[in-house]
């Protein structure tokens, strides 16, 4: 069997215990579309948004969206990838002649598409339930920001495994984080009505610009959302991961630091 | 090297300054189970790890199918089998979904359904990891150390933990793995399970080897240790007993006891006396030489069955 082919068999098989554990289900899938749900149910009418009156589901659809692509690629990944360290499991693998790469790819593989099947779904119930209108720039807008956004969640994801010494506090520490930043970019409450100190905190994380990048691209007429700032901060995010990843991943429980 | 699957020179490791092998030398041979005897804290699992590749040494030479292990790679990796001492499995996947993932990593793997029967987890192959029983998880672990094929196969304390039925269980398995020849490198804290299934015996004390030879070698050396014990009879004085069997006795709570070099004479002295003198004994217990016993003996004659050179 190829690597390539390897590390699609790890994601399936990821994927397949990803769907039979309820918590991760629940929290993952589950979660998001009640949020969507229950935001759209508290806010009616419109919310100024850069300048603009904008209906309260195009201001809350991407907000949403961004939230997920933060709790599926980073939260889950972290408490994924920390659990089966901490069961030995990732001891066990570097035991075997499967190089360790692969099995960090299927987990991000299996990440990418839990991502993106739920982007679509919370898409399809903003379009479809709320009206919220989907044109070329939008849908451009949602792929380039789906695609930078988890690829920096998935790295910080693995980054923070280290401060995780159990499962269980990664359980806390993911959606924590995700949590706390949800508020302070302007995900639960309309940035028109946020205190400006609060959303410049928020700036400095990349959550913000997952959200502000995709309200863009959904509420301005034409736009695509991408800049080059949300961009840029994405990146240097993901490359901080990467590098705090590289340099601190541990492979065996936390017994044996 | 010839038919040497491991060897192992003047092995030394320290953790924080504090020298944990201070120059370990052993070898196992091709086809045999070597039992790798110690308590807690010795340095089995150090060792083992090592072995493994997992940890980097400090000083000494290590060979392992030919490959130094801290330089080994991905076709090593082929040919040797690891049970890990304490490593779960995710519970959501079934035993035959579990197995399946590892084979896919070996280059040659066994056939999975042969694998899982011969683990004794042909009834099993569909259950969830997760509503197994102690005893059964271990199988799976063996499972996987065996589906990719090895050379080799370290088994890191597969009993510890499993009640006698899941014991006697592993120790079935691991015979039928030493009949089909399989080269297995077995650590334990139990003296019995070594005498039981290994071929050839290391005893690792405090990092160093105290004993090492055959089942039957160690035996014959430390032939001292079996214990003959019983609850002490109403109105029978110790020096009545001791009297009896030739040797003292001591007493332990409602227990007398005594240690025995050649117990079928003691035994029957034991028995002889007692029922010349209507003396009934009750849960009459002979116990083989535990690892305890086993270290006290070394202890006891330094000079004995110790070689840590060879």
């Amino acid at each position: 069997m190829s690597d390539a082919a390897l590390a699609a068999a790890q994601a399936r098989y990821a994927l397949k215990g990803f769907l039979r554990e309820p918590r991760t289900f629940v929290f993952t899938v589950i979660l998001p579309l009640f949020l969507l749900v229950i935001l759209n149910g508290i806010f009616r009418g419109r919310s100024s948004f850069f300048r603009m009156r904008v209906p309260f589901a195009v201001y809350y659809t991407p907000a949403i969206i961004s939230y997920q692509i933060m709790l599926a690629g980073y939260s889950s990944l972290l408490i994924a990838v920390t659990a089966e360290r901490e069961r030995g499991m990732l001891k066990r693998l570097r035991g075997t002649p499967m190089p360790s790469w692969i099995f960090l790819t299927g987990e991000i593989i299996r990440t990418t598409v839990v991502v993106a099947v739920t982007v679509v779904v919370l898409v399809a119930v903003g379009s479809g339930v709320y009206h919220v209108p989907i044109q070329a720039h939008t849908v451009i807008g949602l792929a380039v920001y789906t695609v930078a956004g988890t690829a920096c969640m998935c790295a910080l994801g693995l980054a923070s495994t280290r401060a995780c010494a159990t499962t269980e506090a990664a359980s806390v520490a993911g959606p924590f984080v995700t949590l706390i930043l949800g508020f302070i970019s302007g995900v639960f409450i309309p940035v028109s009505i946020m205190p400006t100190w609060m959303l410049d905190v928020g700036k400095l994380f990349p959550l913000e610009h997952v959200a502000r990048g995709l309200q863009q691209a959904f509420a301005v007429p034409g736009s695509t959302g991408i800049t080059a700032i949300d961009l840029a901060a994405l990146a240097a995010w993901g490359a901080a991961g990467i590098v705090t990843a590289l340099v601190s991943f541990r492979w065996e429980p936390h017994d044996n630091w | 090297m010839g038919d040497r699957v491991i060897e192992v020179r003047r092995l030394r490791k320290s953790y924080g300054g504090v020298e944990r092998l201070h120059g370990i030398s052993f070898s196992v041979e091709c086809g045999e189970v070597f039992g790798f005897l110690g308590t807690n804290g010795a340095g089995k699992t150090t060792t083992i790890e090592i072995l493994e590749g997992y940890r980097a040494r400090d000083g000494g030479e290590v060979s392992v199918l030919g490959t130094d292990p801290a330089r080994a790679g991905r076709d090593w990796r082929n040919r040797i089998g690891l049970v890990l001492q304490e490593s779960e499995l995710n519970p959501v996947y079934t035993v035959r979904e579990t197995v399946a993932m590892f084979s896919r990593y070996f280059r040659r793997p066994t056939d999975l359904d042969g694998t899982i029967m011969s683990a004794g987890l042909a009834d099993k192959a569909g259950e969830r990891v997760g509503r197994l029983s102690g005893g059964e998880r271990r199988r799976v672990d063996v499972a996987i150390g065996l589906v990719g094929d090895p050379e080799v196969l370290f088994l890191d304390e597969p009993t510890t933990g499993l009640d006698p039925a899941a014991r006697r269980g592993m120790w079935a398995l691991i015979e039928g793995l030493r009949r089909a020849g399989k080269t297995v490198f077995l650590t334990t804290h139990y003296m019995e399970e070594a005498q039981r299934l290994a071929d050839r015996i290391v005893i690792l004390q405090a990092g160093a080897i105290a004993a090492q030879g055959t089942a039957e070698q160690l035996s014959r050396s430390l032939g001292h240790a079996t214990r003959i014990s019983f609850l002490a009879p109403p109105q029978i004085g110790l020096a009545q007993v001791s009297a009896a069997v030739g040797t003292r006795v001591e007493q332990d709570g409602r227990w007398l006891g005594f240690r025995s070099d050649q117990a079928q004479r003691d035994l029957t002295a034991l028995l002889g006396w007692a029922a010349e003198h209507s003396v009934e004994l009750t849960d009459i217990r002979v116990s083989p030489p535990t690892l305890d016993d086993v270290f006290v003996q070394l202890a006891a004659s330094p000079g004995d069955a110790h070689d840590d050179s060879s």
